[in-house]
């Protein structure tokens, strides 16, 4: 067999065997739904139209003030139960009975400027809940008296639907399910090679026919083959889950291209290092400073990503293509460097 | 203590050797360099959904930055065409916002929803006197429950008076993040600190240093020590730098790091090759992770975020005081953790076991033999079940968090289902791996010692509860899981015998274990959903 692909094959075979790829599995599987997990929690905890979705009509809030007040009719618009009382007394009796769970005082004779009071149980828990559903409400109210005043405050109309899982799915999920294997490629790669450095098998591995170059390549073939059953794997799964995802093509090319990047910077630290200790820990680093450097100069592949899957207008293929002439240059660096590795 | 002392001394002068020549301290501070300059230039964009979305601006409508927009200049027959093309998601107008009906282009406008109301919060503060462009005032008070009989109760705390549009409902976001700076760097030093051993394994220093007179226990505190106490001096750090309170900070996150660091002792313990190290350190790295920064999230809704002491950093960030039981809470398990972690290994660090090339599931049951075989198997067993303990707990949290993806439905029986079959698989496996080594074989012996895990268990769950038992005995998950406000006889008798069921399945029926602990834990799922209905009642 072509010795190329026979240190590719025995890569593929030790990681199958030893069964630690089903530890990256499910290290990601754990990421992905322990973020959606946190996220969903975070909604029905932090997001005040999910709150009301979930329990806006047990909500009831009594009000002791002149009527026809715009804030009742705030509050009553964003569905919460409004109950007149004619004193703070007698709301606190039925606060005390748990028949309304906050009180709002509103003064008489309010001109340009409102003081208004709000109580609310001594409970964090609850009182939290209680101040993000009724700060919208507030805020309308605030806007009324603004325009009391004469100030006009635009944009005020705006809706549109909560964008938070949209969001997290396009920006945090699906970059993160398909550059995770990227990474986990690029200590795989340290791994392999320096594993042959440290306990002295590469000159058995070299005597026979095949390059320091074919060699390094191969271990870095093996590693991208594996990143690339992963992303492949998430992406059906994405489907099978409901979730859309535009020009699939191009975003697994580019997760090959970002694993390709990442075992080859990999395998530039193993072979200047040639110990896994070092190599590990400037490779980390390495991802950490490309990642916010990308950032900064509007190259991140994160962006390209999310971009590519929900289908914006303005990112294509050469968007992709950029990541391959890094690639190219980053491989050839490597091919430079390569031999030091034997010394 | 001078041997512990020697060995550290020697790790410190590893360490130099190591990092000392080369590039590779030039290359960190580069590396380190970019990361900072850019981290600086970044501090206020980095948001979810960067980039997301193209929004056209035409007429007199302002600029604005935030990184999940990307703005572009046009005349208004463009923008009405580029949003029918759907090129943009939004068109502002001036002071119109077009849109289309499509869920992007409304979720962008959910987004712009909140920039533009920034925006124009800026533009009145700066165009109008202060008390005309915030008109209401909200004093916020509380009230506490009242006393039987009294009418009205004192009011529980200072009012707080703010402006609804300036002040955002609390949650604790920002401070869990905060708080996150901390753990970073602990696992960072850890994972130093598990190279150490790997080095001196795969270059047979090890061996070595086994011989020399020192103990397994010197040796590991020894190369312990210089870690942490750097990870101690940078909370220390981190505390002064962020305004936290340091000793405060420093008694929050030490039983945390030593936490950490008994994980990552576990790693050159049981890997094989450098890929099982990576991936084992992965795993570890974001279970731990999940386990700390998940609950903290919920800090001040729900009595359960206590389990992560980020949480108690979240309310010292806040200056909200907390107690003793609160900070015991998830303390206690944490060091109990060490401790068993620092027992496991001592036991383990033999060259025999370090050496050894085998499949995962072996290496582990050779490892929980190596840790009981020293006493009698009546002492060992309940023994073993009271000091994992934390552990289960823990990975039941773990758990409870893995499910809470699920349906609601789904979730709670995934979860105790989970919870049973860790609960067996740690009750029975001390017995299996004796009975493998041929140290019990008789049934009346099984049944003993499947008695005597069961008390360990129970005497250690109790012991648990004590800790927790004002912060989550109203969770009502919890309450199932650990089983609370019953008798101990039934608990007692139930364990026993999902026990004893599963150690003569394997040992006399010889039924293979994971079929054996399968069955177990199907029964002991329905004896934990019997009683949380019961407890629903």
């Amino acid at each position: 067999m072509n010795p190329f692909l026979a240190v590719v094959k025995k890569e593929l075979w030790s990681v199958i065997r030893d069964r630690t790829i089903l530890i990256a599995v499910l290290i990601q599987l754990f990421i992905a739904s322990f973020s959606s997990g946190l996220l969903l929690g975070m909604l029905s905890l932090y997001d005040a139209d999910t709150i009301m979705e979930y329990s806006g009509m047990a909500i009831k809030i009594g009000l002791v003030g002149p009527a026809g007040n715009p804030l009742e009719t705030f509050m009553q618009q964003r569905k919460l139960q409004v109950i007149r009382f004619d004193s703070l007394n007698q709301a606190e009796a039925e606060f005390y009975k748990n028949t309304v769970n906050a009180i709002v005082v509103i003064p008489e004779n309010i001109q340009n400027t409102a003081e208004i009071k709000l109580y609310l149980p001594n409970s964090d828990a609850v009182s939290s809940l209680i101040r993000m559903v009724v700060q919208e409400p507030l805020k309308q109210y605030e806007n009324y008296l603004r325009a009391q005043n004469g100030i006009k405050v635009n944009y005020t109309d705006l809706k549109g639907k909560p964008s938070t899982s949209f969001e997290f799915i396009y920006s945090v999920l699906l970059p993160m399910l398909m550059f995770f294997p990227a990474f986990v490629a690029g200590s795989m790669t340290i791994d392999a090679l320096t594993e042959e450095a440290e306990s002295n098998t590469l000159q058995t591995l070299l005597s026979a026919p095949l390059t320091i170059n074919a060699m390094i390549g191969a271990k870095i073939v093996a590693a991208v083959i594996l990143s690339t059953l992963q992303c492949l794997t998430w992406l059906v799964l994405l489907w099978l889950n409901g979730i859309m995802v535009q020009r699939g093509g191009w975003i697994l090319l580019l997760s090959v291209l970002v694993a390709g990047i990442t075992s080859s910077a990999a395998a530039l630290a193993a072979v200047l290092l040639k110990d896994r200790e070092r190599s590990q820990f400037i490779y980390s680093l390495m991802l950490l400073a490309a990642a916010a450097l990308s950032t900064l100069l509007d190259l991140s592949p994160i962006k390209t990503i999310s971009r590519l899957a929900i289908g914006d207008a303005y990112t294509s293929g050469w968007n992709v293509a950029v990541f391959a002439v890094f690639l190219a240059g980053l491989y050839l660096l490597l091919t430079k460097m390569s031999r030091r590795l034997l010394r | 203590m001078n041997q512990i002392l020697h060995i550290a001394w020697r790790e410190i002068s590893r360490l130099q050797k190591r990092f000392g020549g080369g590039g590779s301290p030039l290359a960190v501070l580069l590396l380190l360099a970019a990361l900072g300059f850019s981290a600086y230039t970044l501090r206020d964009s980095v948001s979810l959904g960067n980039g997301l979305y193209r929004v056209g601006l035409s007429g007199a409508a302002e600029t604005f930055t935030d990184s999940r927009f990307t703005l572009v200049s046009l005349s208004p027959e463009q923008g009405a065409a580029l949003l029918e093309q759907k090129a943009i998601d939004v068109w502002i107008d001036g002071a119109q916002v077009h849109s289309r009906e499509d869920d992007r282009s409304q979720f962008a406008v959910k987004a712009l929803k909140q920039v533009l109301e920034k925006q124009e919060l800026l533009r009145i503060g700066s165009s109008y006197t202060y008390d005309s462009a915030f008109p209401l005032r909200v004093g916020i008070n509380y009230l506490s429950a009242p006393a039987t009989g009294a009418q009205a109760a004192p009011t529980a705390r200072p009012e707080e008076v703010i402006i609804p549009s300036l002040t955002p409902p609390p949650a604790p976001f920002t401070q869990v993040l905060v708080a996150l700076l901390y753990i970073m760097p602990i696992t960072f030093i850890s994972i130093f600190f598990t190279s150490s051993f790997m080095d001196e394994k795969v270059n047979r220093r090890l061996t070595i240093l086994l011989s020399a007179p020192v103990t397994p226990f010197q040796i590991i505190l020894g190369k312990m020590l210089p870690y942490a106490t750097f990870a101690l001096f940078t909370t220390a750090l981190i505390a002064w730098l962020t305004r936290g309170e340091v000793l405060l900070a420093l008694a929050i996150f030490a039983p945390t790091t030593l936490f950490i660091f008994a994980i990552y002792l576990m790693v050159p313990l049981f890997y094989r090759s450098f890929k099982d190290t990576t991936f084992i350190a992965m795993l570890v790295t974001t279970l731990t992770t999940a386990y700390l920064v998940f609950p903290a999230m919920f800090t001040n809704t729900n009595e359960l975020a206590y389990i992560s002491p980020l949480a108690l950093a979240v309310k010292m960030y806040r200056s909200e005081p907390f107690g003793w039981r609160e900070y015991l809470f998830p303390s206690v398990p944490m060091a109990a953790i060490f401790g068993f972690a620092m027992y496991a290994g001592t036991r383990l660090l033999n060259e025999e076991f370090l050496m050894g090339y085998k499949p995962l599931t072996r290496k582990l049951t050779d490892a929980i033999y190596l840790m009981m075989a020293h006493l009698q198997p009546y002492l060992s067993v309940p023994l073993w079940s009271l000091l994992t303990i934390p552990g289960i707990y823990m990975t039941q949290v773990v758990l409870l968090a893995f499910a809470t993806n699920l349906p609601l439905r789904v979730m709670l029986g995934a979860t105790l289902l989970g919870a049973a079959l860790v609960e067996e698989i740690i009750k029975s496996v001390g017995i299996v791996v004796l009975a493998r080594h041929d140290q019990v074989k008789s049934i009346r012996e099984l049944l003993a010692l499947a008695f005597l895990s069961a008390l360990g268990f129970l005497v250690g769950e109790k012991l648990l509860l004590l800790i927790s038992i004002n912060l989550v005995s109203q969770v009502r998950v919890s309450g199932a899981l650990f089983g609370a406000g019953l008798f101990l006889l039934i608990p007692l008798v139930a364990h026993f015998s999902f026990t004893s069921l599963v150690t003569i399945l394997h040992v006399r029926v010889k039924l293979p274990y994971p079929l054996a602990i399968a069955l177990g834990s199907v029964v002991h799922f329905f004896y934990n959903y019997y009683v949380m209905r019961g407890g629903l009642q």
